[in-house]
């Protein structure tokens, strides 16, 4: 299959990948060496591989490459600063024990980033709507709200 | 006087290892691992029929698409691999035995090219006739899964029962089974039955081998809970030495005993030990749907429970027929069967057992290990059973647990006598948490609120000879590096290593590293399960820390001219306060000291521990009975208040009181996690999980679409937990586990709360809300109580399904 090229902006930078069209969004960031985009079914079930496309969570797995021409899309490592300090989301799931295998928490970590640039103090509720996406099979969920709320905070201050 | 001064040492809450990398998505699974492009990959050809003889095997279509190398079939690659049981072939051998299994192996440059050439290799079968209903397959011998059993090489303590489809029979005969009955008062008879359930891990499996073409050194990286005994495993089969084996575990995407033993590393060997492709690494990826049809299942589970009890509410004898289904293979499976088998009175002191527990080949995905490992199975029948009993003498289900409870010194079903434990309190604790007779309005309008009890307990289930042993090196700046190859799955084993070996070395946390396994590397374990690691890894990796701690008190104390008792090590700090000196750990420890004649001594330190339990023995073939037959068990209970919606069988949990005696708690933030978590798997399998089939074997619910695990939206509203700290005598800090635990009861506990909303005893889990629902209709059109659906015969009840198994 011919392959294409495709501009976007990954993480604040101009970025250029060349794939063939039907490679998805996760492929291709995997293929690029974005490996915090985890695939953990690629049918759009499990929130593992969620970025954020202009500033919505979606599922990469879900999306074709060059879905994203021209558009804004943040990873988990794009939240990391230049010295390798970490997010205050993500500080609050380490403070929290909201962490066990981290193989759910790059996504996670996303949507949650996404909710709180839109409600800066969501309720349980609100939480509970915005990561119902996400699956996590270790925490039991009860620690991610804690630190949700906990980052929430951070965030506010 | 302790020697040793730490804030982050045992029981303190201290924020994990590796979570920083495990937030910024940095830390690389082996699927985020690069190999550069001589990398190759594998993706296999599935039986299409649940049980039949492979005619032909067409590859020419496959070997035309652009990219593909080769494809293998199970002849190219003919060993048979199995942890207690070797009845299982990375692919099949001119027989297939489930939809799903492995027929063909398309390896290809890219993994689309490997996907597109599977899709075009073409298989034809002469159907054999199947059988799926395990009480079936372990009643009548009309298909046998493995007509081969006989001939199968298993270890000493399982039993495989050839010419018939049980793969291992363990059994109890304790006191005299037939007296307790004739003495009985109320006699009890219960079935309940579990269907397979999935992991639901979220990280599928993965792994890369490369064996080199010229000194036939195998390197595996694998998303393995078990490097080790994937090492041994793989040796055996193959026939090489350990030390032409390299397995490599980088971080796991969870486990919960799906990743344990070996999974899909011998598939992906028949690839990397090909003639034509040996020397390049080979990946083979699992799909989701492909790791709901071939890594391990939890077993589906069938109990019948009789219970003899007298006026007083004493239980006088059980008699308990357990039916696992296995699946294909009970190369692993066959142990939660033993596992079931001689923890069958549960938390309870009873002094006549009889128990026959089998494990029974079906042409089904295959049992291996979950967390649990057979627990969560017996205790969802026997709790129920219990709380049945109690309902039907007019007891209180609490009180008569009480009064049959294992006290310590009783004996347990195999003869053992029971050691120190809390659960009395414990048991007293959830139920007054929960209110567990206070009746409260539902919350919901027309919803029915009820509360209900589970007792849980378990030992780990592991050979007699599981042995760990662990290394540290304190290296020239005072750090640590820790070899201690368990497997950090996410329970957050590292946390509690490095909080051991910070307790012990008087070094702070930030100091301390744990790494990844690696046969290479790394000293013996056996593996990451059964909730042993901070036990007996525990053991080991305190004597470690012990031996480098005395190399390097000794060395100070001649170093300074001091008596070793004067020499403490504080916050990384080495002092005598007698002498007035302190100085941080620096390179003298790799280097050497010199002594005050002028010479140098020392050079690297380096702890070494190994444990291996001392006084376990093997429980009777016969009889199920040994003086020890576990290391330990931890016990506790879990208390369930929920309300539940008559009109559409919709279930809400509004709180969990739970607590177990762990001994002690060395990293307490992770003990909650355990909790919280397993307590969340626990509902999620008691409300919505089932692996369910048509009836040609083919499986409805392989993905998350169909097969529903809990998300954020399904958890209670509040979930209270407590531990209780009694300490085991051989220990390296009194703790037991309990990694497993908080899994186990939260399903029955919802079912005998069920009872208390509805009068409507569901046998059946999980329950959903379909089968909540028909229970209630049920009960408002016939007024049965019981309600009873087994998916292999749907028309049976729930008496029938007892009669016609006797």
């Amino acid at each position: 299959m011919s392959e294409i090229k495709v501009n976007f902006i990954l993480n604040g930078r101009a970025t250029t990948y060349v794939g063939e069209p039907r490679t998805t969004l996760l492929r291709a960031f995997r293929a690029h060496g974005v490996t915090s985009v985890k695939r953990g079914c690629e049918e759009g079930e499990c929130g593992t591989c969620t970025v954020l496309v202009d500033g919505v969570p979606m599922k990469s797995c879900m999306m074709l490459l060059p879905e994203v021409e021209g558009k804004s899309v943040i990873t988990s490592e794009g939240l990391v600063g230049p010295n390798g300090e970490l997010h205050p989301i993500q500080k609050a799931f380490i403070e929290e024990g909201a962490i066990q295998c981290g193989f759910c928490t790059p996504g996670m970590i996303m949507s949650v980033y996404a909710l709180l640039n839109e409600n800066p103090d969501p309720s349980d509720e609100d939480i509970k709507e915005a990561l119902s996406g996400n699956l996590c099979r270790c925490t039991g969920y009860v620690s991610i709200i804690r630190a949700v709320k906990k980052a929430a905070a951070m965030m506010r201050e | 006087m302790k020697q040793t001064v730490t804030n982050s040492g045992v029981g303190k809450w201290v924020t994990r290892m590796y979570d920083a990398e495990k937030a910024a998505g940095t830390l690389k699974f082996v699927d985020d691992l690069e190999f550069g492009p001589s990398l190759l990959y594998a993706k296999a050809v599935r039986s299409t029929v649940p049980h039949g003889e492979i005619i032909s095997i067409d590859k020419s279509e496959a070997l035309k698409v652009s990219g593909v190398k080769e494809v293998i079939v199970g002849e190219d690659f003919p060993y048979r691999f199995g942890l207690y049981l070797k009845d299982r072939s990375p692919m099949a051998i001119k027989k297939v035995r489930y939809i799903g299994e492995p027929v063909a192996l398309v390896v290809a440059e890219s993994e689309e090219a490997a996907e597109e050439g599977a899709l075009k290799v073409s298989v034809k079968y002469k159907e054999l006739e199947a059988v799926f209903d395990p009480v079936k397959a372990a009643t009548d011998n009309s298909v046998l899964v493995h007509p081969e059993l006989g001939s199968y090489e298993h270890v000493d303590f399982i039993t495989p029962q050839p010419g018939t489809n049980i793969a291992n029979w363990f059994r109890v005969r304790r006191g005299d089974i037939e007296k307790a009955f004739k003495e009985a008062d109320y006699i009890f008879e219960e079935a309940v039955t579990y269907p397979q359930i999935a992991h639901g891990f979220l990280e599928p499996h993965c792994c890369v081998c490369v064996q080199d073409p010229v000194s036939q050194e195998i390197t595996i990286w694998t998303a393995g809970q078990s490097v080790f005994t994937t090492r041994d495993i793989i040796a055996d089969a193959l026939g090489l030495p350990l030390s032409k084996i390299r397995v490599i575990a980088p971080p796991i995407g969870g486990g919960f005993g799906g990743k344990a033993g070996m999974t899909i590393e011998a598939l992906c060997l028949a690839a990397a030990t090909h003639p034509n492709l040996k020397g390049r690494p080979i990946k083979l990826f699992i799909s989701r749907e492909e790791v709901m049809l071939s890594s391990w299942v939890r077993q589906g589970y069938v109990a019948r429970i009789r219970m003899a009890v007298n006026k007083e509410g004493k239980i006088l004898g059980i008699k308990n027929t357990f039916y696992f289904d296995t699946g294909i293979s009970a190369e692993y499976g066959a142990n939660p069967v033993r596992s079931a088998g001689y923890t069958s009175t549960g938390c309870y002191y009873i002094p006549n057992v009889w128990t026959d527990s089998y494990a029974v080949y079906t042409n089904k995905p295959f049992g291996g290990a979950y967390r649990g490992f057979g627990m969560p199975e017996f205790m969802s029948a026997l709790e129920m059973a219990m709380d049945i009993v109690a309902h039907k003498m007019g007891m209180d289900p609490v009180e008569f647990r009480l009064k049959n409870l294992l006290k310590p010194g009783l004996p347990t079903c195999t003869g053992m006598p029971m050691h120190n434990h809390a659960l009395e309190t414990i048991v007293k604790k959830v139920a007054e948490g929960i209110g567990i007779n206070k009746e409260e309005p539902a919350k919901r309008n027309g919803w029915k609120r009820g509360k209900g009890i589970a007792l849980a307990i378990k030992a780990p289930a592991m050979p007699a000879d599981a042995a760990s042993s662990a290394t540290v090196e304190i290296l020239g700046d005072g750090s640590v590096k820790v070899l201690a190859a368990s497997m950090d799955m996410g329970q957050g084993v590292y946390t509690s290593f490095a909080q051991i070996a910070s307790e012990e070395l008087g070094i702070p946390i930030e100091k301390i590293k744990c790494y990844y396994p690696d046969t290479q590397s790394h000293p013996y374990d056996w593996q990451t399960v059964a909730s042993r690691s901070c036990w007996s890894m525990g053991m080991a990796l305190k004597l470690a820390c012990e031996d480098a701690r005395n190399q390097l008190i000794q060395l100070y104390s001649e170093y300074w001219q001091c008596d070793p008792s004067e020499i403490t090590i504080e916050h990384g700090v080495v002092k005598c306060r007698k002498l007035g000196k302190a100085e941080p750990i620096d390179t003298k420890i790799q280097n050497g000291f010199k002594m005050p004649d002028g010479k140098y001594k020392g050079g690297p330190i380096i702890g070494r521990g190994h444990f291996v339990p001392p006084d376990v023995i093997y429980p009777d073939i016969e009889t199920g009975q040994s003086p020890k037959s576990v290391v330990h068990f931890t016990v506790g209970a879990v208390g369930v208040d929920l309300e539940v919606d008559p009109h559409t069988g919709e279930i809400v949990v509004n709180k969990v009181v739970c607590g177990y005696d762990l001994g002690k708690a060395i990293s307490p933030l992770n003990v909650r996690g355990q909790i919280e978590g397993g307590t969340v798997q626990g509902i999620s399998a008691g409300i919505m999980e089932g692996m369910y089939y048509d009836d040609k074997g083919l499986l409805l619910t392989p993905s998350f679409t169909d097969y529903k695990i809990a998300t954020i939206k399904d958890i209670p509203d509040e979930i209270q937990y407590f531990w209780e700290e009694t300490p085991e005598e051989i220990s390296p800090y009194g703790n037991r586990g309990v990694g497993e635990h908080s899994m186990i009861s939260p399903a029955p506990a919802i079912g005998n709360a069920l009872f208390n909303a509805l009068k409507v005893r569901i046998h059946s889990y999980p329950f959903t809300r379909e089968r909540v629902y028909k229970a209630i209709k049920q009960f408002d059109e016939k007024g049965n109580v019981d309600f009873w659906e087994y998916p292999f015969a749907r028309e049976q009840d729930y008496k029938q399904a007892i009669k016609s198994w006797d």
